[in-house]
């Protein structure tokens, strides 16, 4: 599903991932782990396109496509889904609004019909459920104003409505206490099927404990130095980075 | 609370610089006309270039109005009736060394806090002491030379540096520039010159200590500092006066030139005479600064701290022309008993990816009318230009202002403006928490003061900061509402 | 640069035109505002409130007052949305064209020319003594002129259900330019709760100008709810100038939106005159083309406890160019004011200019006073976010644009003037691609 080879980024010419490779499968849960400044957001942002992200050397194949010749929005389209670890407030647009436009325009993109507002309500009201958010939030402008864990929640929400391929969460446990990081856990394993690929960044164990993953990688100075399954996280979370460091600096 | 004393008391606090030096002064006669332009450049020995560009100005001046006082309430000033040149006598061809000072000079800046012998001086700090309409004395002149930085006042350079002072002076302040730049440029007596060559980190704080003694004089000091291609330098520019009961005039004149990648940080704590109880006499002080950032990635940084004069009129500015150039303004103004304070900064982003930051933080009490002027113009070509202002005003007591005049120009769309104001008064609330916790009522409006004024003082050279600080709390003695 | 002798010569080819007064107490207030025009200073950028907006080619051109109220309209009238419908054309009140009858009989709507002619006495006490005369060339032109325009008056306790709508209107563009110079003088006694809404219309013209002053008493405990959209034509001239006088606990609660016009500017004056009382002043304006929106508002704190906010939001694009000029005064006794003033602008074109100067003039100190000002682009991490969902570039800018906008419109209580005005901001921001 999704193939990273040799990728090289530099943010404002420095150069932040150092080729790195991924292969992520259909219905896989990968998590990729690493100490702060390792580049982990740099790769969720250049998967999903932000600009300012300069591609050196590499590429990024997401189902056959070259994911690195798309716009943001086509990405999206063909099934990209980044949860934000700061989900940026948009005052004075209308969450309903928003999603609204955001799950029309996926639709169109994909060559589907656009829903009506009397589907839309309905479809919105379900998934809202299924992540908790309060519907008063859904009348509020985008973000703005909400406390943290209402913020992911609203993010794992987009990604219910949005049915992505690859679902990308940055650091989604940041912020939030145990109860939120429960909510949106749970939110996010209702969404695991063999047909849809997770891809989570984290500082910390903690958020695997919740979400399961089949593989976990360390990023560590722009590249994976080691791979392996849940165990490997269990063994950061006793050790910390700095064994890994060290045996990849004596190699 | 016995709110009413306190501010009877903040009133009547003493201004401790206010006594006068008994010395023997060679003073022109009050009036001015052309002669007295040629009688200032003949005392100080100037070539032909110089006097001419003084009559140059004077007759440019003669041309001009004095500005409309904007939010400032001023009796007229009578030109005619100042003193435009008053030395001491024995000050005679300018400084030598130390030896040749008056031992009174010396004993009165000694008064100030500023020792002028160097063994006795702040660690790291070279002073250049002007008395009325002259330098008397500078300090670690020797020193400075071996860096190779030129310290001295501007008299001296005139005659040692001409092609400096030719190529620099007047062009960031011209002398068509404003009414008291103008009259500067023509009647200008001393100040100081400082040019730091490229690559040079000027090793210690440079500072000039200004003092107007004589009664009925005007003091028209004239600041130039050029710091070349990647050359750093901080100085640090005092001022008082004694205390009489006329209005005097302060009409200076500061000019900075940054080249490429130099830094140039100027500092100012102003404790001119701010006038009696009543409003009677003090400082007219109405100071033209400027900073021209020439060189890219070149940097200009104002910080003040304003507690004197009757009038202040003063806007430091920047030019940022160079791209990727800094222009910042940190600012403390108070205002007590009949003080009135406009101030402010103008920023004039002209290069690409320009930035400034405006800290403007006003204190306003008993009879005092503070007022923040400040210009952001964001020219065509200032791509990715970014501006930050925080202007914040203090009140105590319920009979003075503050008020806020931004003016905001911006010409580029990828530019980017925030301004902020706030007006607020120390509450009971932060009173009571304080002296629930056993602070005296003073110590506590005095720390949150301090506190207010945080993030300029931060800006201020160690002991600055500290001397700003004190001044701070003398000005703000017994200042409760 | 405005001359004197420039701006006088222009005041006078306009005051030629004017008819005898039908009444001498107007008369007197006419010749003193006649007079003041041949003492004010000019309007150039000499004086700061007109720093940045330059009039100069206004005054280049001549203008015919319309003195008298024309015959009939051949433009259509758009539909209202409220029962209560008055239409003006030229600045003449069109009893033809309106619509009173679901009045409450005890409330006078309808023309200030017949209310003077008619020698109502709260015209005649209240007409000039809330917008100074000489405040400046054109309110001093709107006073020298005086003839028609809204008179409203609601007694004691009134309470309106439905909005009054008001639709300006302008007949076919003469040899000569003509000006519409409505005056307008509202009233609400104690009590007393009205909406208001206004439409500046084109209707048959397109080069015209429109000089309007307006006169809002609001007695004690007195609530207005004041919504203006401002949609002249784009070689229109439009001033609006609105004084306020509100008594003790009165609220006033204005919004304009300003998208036409080759040059608009929007006056607010408020002064409060007893506690308690609050002003809420909100604007939107879009402006592109080579166009000028100018806003300036002067609101005084001279009595305790009283609370103001002002947010005003500006869209611009191509070359327009917007001018904002917002001062609060906090006077020496008005402890416990509030007043928080913010003017965001958003710049969506290379050609776009801003000038833009929130004051703060404080003489008391309990009291809560802030301003705040942006000026810039949209953030581009919200681009980002927007097109990170799926949702294409072009969309993204539009919506994050009514968004910035929302601000302002969603302040409008009246839900169909608030689609309208939606649907407005969307017509601009359509032309903008």
């Amino acid at each position: 599903m999704l193939s990273i080879k040799n990728l090289h980024v530099n943010v404002e010419g420095k150069e932040i991932l150092r080729g790195l490779n991924l292969e992520i499968g259909k219905g896989e849960v990968h998590a990729i782990m690493g100490p702060n400044g390792s580049g982990k957001s740099t790769l969720s942002y250049v998967l999903a396109g932000r600009d300012g992200y300069e591609v050196t050397e590499g590429e990024v194949i997401f189902e056959g496509k070259n994911l690195l010749e798309m716009e943001p929005e086509e990405r999206a389209w063909a099934g990209v889904f980044l949860a934000m670890q700061y989900p940026v407030e948009l005052p004075g647009v209308n969450n309903m609004t928003f999603l609204r436009e955001a799950l029309n325009a996926v639709r169109k993109g994909r060559g589907e019909e656009e829903l009506d507002a009397v589907a839309f309500m309905k479809l919105i009201r379900e998934k809202a459920e299924l992540v908790k958010l309060p519907e008063k939030l859904l009348k509020r402008s985008v973000n703005a104003g909400f406390s943290g864990g209402e913020k992911k929640r609203n993010e794992i929400l987009q990604m219910a409505l949005l049915e992505p391929k690859l679902a990308i969460l940055d650091e989604t446990d940041s912020g939030l206490d145990i109860d939120a990081l429960r909510v949106v856990a749970e939110g996010v394993n209702s969404l695991r099927s063999p047909e849809r690929s997770f891809l989570v960044i984290t500082h910390y164990q903690r958020l695997l404990d919740y979400i399961e993953p089949d593989h976990v990688h360390v990023l560590a100075h722009g590249q994976i130095i080691r791979s392996g399954d849940k165990s490997l996280a269990l063994e950061l979370e006793e050790k910390g980075y700095g064994w890994i460091l060290e045996e990849e600096a004596a190699a | 609370m016995s709110t009413q004393r306190e501010l009877d008391d903040l009133v009547k606090a003493g201004y401790e610089a206010g006594f006068v030096t008994e010395v023997e002064s060679d003073t022109l006669p009050p009036g001015l006309n052309e002669d007295t332009i040629r009688f200032i450049s003949a005392k100080k020995k100037e070539p032909e270039w110089m006097l001419e560009y003084r009559l140059k100005a004077y007759r440019h001046w003669l041309t001009m109005e004095e500005p409309d006082w904007a939010h400032l309430k001023i009796d007229p000033i009578d030109y005619q009736a100042i003193s435009y040149y008053s030395a001491p006598k024995k000050a005679g061809e300018g400084p030598k060394s130390l030896d040749e000072v008056d031992p009174e000079l010396i004993e009165t800046y000694n008064k100030l806090g500023i020792p002028l012998e160097e063994q006795k001086a702040l660690a790291g700090v070279a002073v250049d002491a002007v008395f009325d309409s002259v330098s008397v004395a500078t300090t670690f002149r020797e020193e400075l030379a071996k860096a190779g930085v030129i310290f001295c006042s501007i008299s001296e350079a005139v005659h040692e540096y001409p092609e400096l002072v030719k190529k620099y002076l007047g062009s960031v302040v011209p002398h068509t520039d404003n009414f008291f730049a103008c009259l500067n440029a023509a009647v200008f007596s001393d100040g100081t010159f400082v040019y730091v060559p490229e690559g040079v980190r000027c090793p210690m704080e440079l500072s000039t200590y200004f003092r107007i003694n004589e009664a009925k004089t005007g003091q028209f000091e004239r600041t130039l500092i050029i710091a070349d291609k990647c050359a750093y330098v901080s100085y640090l520019e005092g001022c008082t006066a004694p205390m009489r009961d006329e209005n005097q005039l302060h009409a200076a004149v500061v000019e900075l030139i940054a080249l490429e990648d130099a830094k140039i940080k100027y500092s100012t704590v102003q404790n001119w005479y701010p006038g009696d109880e009543n409003g009677v006499g003090g400082i007219y002080n109405f100071v033209t600064k400027r900073g021209d950032c020439r060189g890219d990635r070149s940097h200009i940084s104002w910080t003040q701290v304003e507690t004197g004069s009757a009038i202040t009129w003063k806007y430091p500015s920047c030019i940022l022309q160079g791209d990727d150039s800094v222009g910042e303004f940190y600012s403390v103004a108070v205002t007590r008993g009949w003080q009135q304070a406009d101030t402010g900064t103008k920023m004039y982003h002209f290069g690409r990816n320009t930035r400034s930051t405006i800290v403007s933080k006003g204190i306003s009490a008993a009879h005092g009318q503070n007022a923040y002027r400040g210009l952001v113009r964001m020219g065509p070509k200032a791509e990715n230009a970014r501006n930050h202002t925080q202007c914040d005003s203090l009140l105590i007591g319920d009979q003075c202002g503050a008020h806020t005049f931004p003016y905001i120009e911006v010409r580029n769309p990828t530019a980017k403006v925030e301004h902020e104001a706030t007006t607020s008064k120390i509450s009971e609330d932060q009173l009571f928490y304080c002296r629930q916790r056993g602070l005296k009522e003073e110590d506590a409006v005095s720390m949150i003061v301090n506190g207010f004024c945080k993030e300029v003082f931060n800006e201020l050279p160690m002991e600055f900061a500290v001397e700003a600080r004190k001044l701070l709390n003398i000005t703000l003695e017994g200042a409760v509402g | 640069m405005i001359t004197a002798e420039l701006q006088k010569s222009w005041a006078r080819s306009l005051l030629e035109a004017a008819p005898s007064s039908p009444a001498p107490w107007l008369e007197a207030l006419q010749r003193k505002a006649g007079e003041a025009i041949e003492q004010l200073p000019p309007v150039n950028r000499k004086q700061e409130a007109w720093r940045y907006t330059n009039v100069e080619p206004l005054l280049k051109e001549r203008f015919q007052p319309v003195v008298s109220r024309p015959a009939g309209y051949e433009g259509e009238v758009p539909e209202a949305i409220t029962p209560h419908r008055l239409v003006f054309v030229d600045g003449w009140f069109m009893p033809q064209l309106s619509d009173v009858a679901l009045l409450p009989q005890e409330v006078t709507a309808g023309s200030l020319a017949e209310a003077i002619a008619a020698g109502d006495e709260r015209v005649k006490n209240r007409l000039g003594s809330v917008a100074e005369p000489d405040a400046h060339l054109f309110t001093a032109i709107n006073t020298a002129l005086v003839n028609d325009g809204l008179f409203l008056h609601l007694p004691a306790g009134v309470k309106l259900e439905s909005p009054i709508e008001l639709f300006w209107l302008n007949s076919t563009d003469g040899e000569t330019p003509r000006l519409a110079q409505p005056r307008n003088l509202v009233i609400l006694e104690p009590g007393a709760e009205a909406v208001l809404l206004e439409h500046h219309l084109p209707g048959q013209g397109g080069h015209y100008l429109h000089n309007a002053v307006s006169e809002i008493v609001l007695d004690p405990g007195a609530r207005l709810a004041h919504y203006r959209i401002q949609d002249e034509s784009e070689q229109a001239w439009h001033f609006s100038r609105a004084a306020l006088d509100q008594g003790s606990d009165s609220s006033y609660h204005g919004i304009t939106l300003a998208f036409g016009g080759r040059l608009s500017r929007t006056e607010y004056e408020t002064r409060f005159t007893a506690e308690g009382a609050s002003c809420t002043l909100r604007g939107l304006y879009t402006v592109g083309d080579d166009k000028l929106q100018d806003f300036h508002l002067d609101v005084r704190h001279d009595v305790p406890h009283c609370s103001s906010r002002e947010q005003f939001k500006g869209l611009l694009y191509g070359k327009g160019r917007a001018v904002f000029d917002g001062r609060i005064l906090v006077a020496r006794d008005a402890q416990k004011s509030d007043a928080e003033l913010t003017n965001d602008n958003l710049l969506l074109t290379r050609n776009a200019e801003v000038d833009t100067k929130p004051q703060l003039e404080i003489y008391a100190d309990d009291v809560k006073a802030s301003h705040g000002t942006t000026v810039g682009q949209l953030e581009p991490e919200q681009i980002f976010y927007l097109r990170a969902r799926g949702v294409p570039q072009q969309r993204a800018v539009h919506l994050l644009c009514e968004g910035f906008a929302a601000e302002i419109i969603e302040h409008i209580t009246v839900e169909p003037l608030r689609d309208q005005a939606l649907a407005r901001l969307r017509k601009t921001l359509s032309q903008l691609d």
